[in-house]
């Protein structure tokens, strides 16, 4: 597989990846270009064999928005401004109730991250974990307790 | 709303990239010239040849015969009048071609003879057989000592052989056994004895002048002294030539031992003794690396630890 066939085959999904985990679609949309070009960079040291291309995909856009929270945070320090950081667009996909959008909006980076990877993508939890760097147990935690906040913040909402 | 339709819509609700960011993305995959990468890189190469040519070396080094054990050395030095005749062993040596002692001199000859047999028997068999050759050459056993413990013996015999048969008695003995050492001293002693005659001449030549004087005490004392002195010198003279009819020759018969195990190495001994040092050098480098390693894998662990906590600590924002 070349690195152009594998960037038209996981485009969407390294985006919904980072739209996700930002919960800032803009955010989402450069740090998807600076994906791809720390990939393009770092394509020769891609193995088949250990694990799809998708998976190495996700671990260069966590790395990538990791820096971008780094950034953000210190942005923020220095501009003296709350410790929440700007949310320029809160919508996370189309088609979601607003409810839900609501009760998406109270979960932390970590969390969104996690549903994204598990529910949206649809990654396994082996491969979630790898991606989060953590442990399958501590994924399947992450993700159980973040379904419940979501169920919490959907049942005080009804 | 059970978690399960929670699951399902938000499956249902994925972000497709806008058309821009697909075309930003195409143009950067456009840019794209990284080869295919190759399965066999120079370091991957490294990492199979630095050991391979390492252990090569190793056995080279240590399976290369040593020259000096090839061929017996055979060094020759003569000075004032001796001569020296020495085999150093080699396993298997030939019967030594000791120098024929001179028919029309006198000489001090002596031989050194190392011999290896298999077992204690032929040890006790070889004395026997040592005899009965120095014997039949008119010769005769000075001292003769044999000891015997286990597997090993140990037998050493001074011979005296008739100068004249020298070289035979040396021929027939070295056939005892294999020849572990051999070693043959010739001492010229004509020189010596004609520097007696002349002194002897001359003393008794003083002798005759002494005499034909008038007697005198003084006279008689003189003669007498030097009567006393031409004795002592014949004396000498003769000891010194009958000394010289026999040769002396030291065998030595012994059993394999300990040093004889060290000494012939099979064809895998150079591998064993690089196997060994590598062993011995693995060894060191565990010692001193292992708590190397522990310190580094335990700076690993903390440095993941602070990592991850401030991983979470950051994505713990909403």
């Amino acid at each position: 597989m070349t690195f152009a066939q594998a960037a038209e085959k996981h485009l969407d999904d390294v985006y919904g990846y980072l739209a996700w985990f930002t919960s800032d679609r803009f955010a989402a949309e450069e740090l998807t270009a600076e994906t791809f070009e720390r990939a393009l960079r770092l394509w020769h040291r891609f193995d088949p064999q250990r694990g799809s291309a998708r998976t190495w995909l996700c671990q260069v856009a966590r790395t990538a928005a990791l820096d971008h929270f780094r950034s953000e945070r210190r942005r923020t320090r220095r501009e003296q401004l709350a410790a929440v950081p700007d949310r320029v667009d809160a919508t996370f996909a189309d088609g979601l109730s607003p409810d839900l959008e609501s009760a998406l909006g109270a979960l932390t980076a970590g969390e969104r991250e996690v549903v994204a990877l598990r529910i949206v993508l649809e990654l396994d939890t082996g491969t979630a974990a790898r991606v989060l760097g953590i442990s399958a147990t501590n994924c399947t935690t992450r993700l159980n307790r973040a379904l419940k906040k979501l169920e919490e913040a959907l049942h005080v909402a009804a | 709303m059970s978690q399960r339709d929670l699951a399902a819509e938000l499956h249902a609700a994925r972000v497709p990239a806008p058309t821009a960011l697909r075309e930003r993305v195409r143009l950067i995959a456009a840019a794209d010239r990284t080869p295919t990468p190759r399965r066999f890189t120079w370091r991957r190469a490294l990492v199979v040849v630095l050991p391979v040519a390492a252990a090569i070396a190793a056995s080279i080094v240590f399976t290369r015969p040593s020259g000096h054990t090839a061929q017996p050395v055979v060094e020759r030095g003569i000075a004032h009048g001796s001569s020296t005749f020495k085999a150093a062993p080699a396993g298997i040596a030939p019967t030594l071609s000791v120098p024929a002692p001179s028919r029309t001199r006198a000489q001090r000859y002596g031989a050194d003879l190392a011999l290896r047999v298999p077992n204690p028997t032929r040890v006790s068999d070889g004395v026997k057989r040592a005899l009965r050759i120095v014997r039949a050459l008119g010769g005769y056993a000075t001292s003769v000592h044999a000891t015997t413990t286990g597997r090993d013996a140990h037998a050493e015999l001074t011979l005296k052989v008739p100068r004249a048969h020298v070289q035979q008695a040396v021929s027939q003995l070295s056939a005892l056994g294999t020849i572990t050492g051999e070693q043959v001293d010739v001492q010229d002693l004509q020189t010596g004895l004609n520097s007696t005659d002349r002194t002897i001449a001359r003393l008794q030549q003083q002798l005759k002048a002494l005499r034909s004087r008038p007697a005198s005490a003084a006279n008689d004392a003189t003669i007498a002294a030097l009567v006393a002195r031409v004795q002592k010198l014949q004396r000498a003279e003769a000891s010194t030539i009958r000394a010289a009819r026999y040769a002396t020759v030291q065998l030595r018969l012994t059993t394999p031992v300990a040093k004889q195990a060290t000494a012939g190495h099979g064809r895998l001994h150079g591998i064993v003794v690089a196997l060994t040092w590598l062993g011995v050098g693995l060894a060191y480098a565990l010692a001193i690396g292992a708590p190397l390693l522990v310190l580094c894998g335990l700076a690993w662990l903390a440095l993941r630890t602070i990592r991850r906590r401030r991983e979470d600590e950051l994505l713990s924002r909403s």
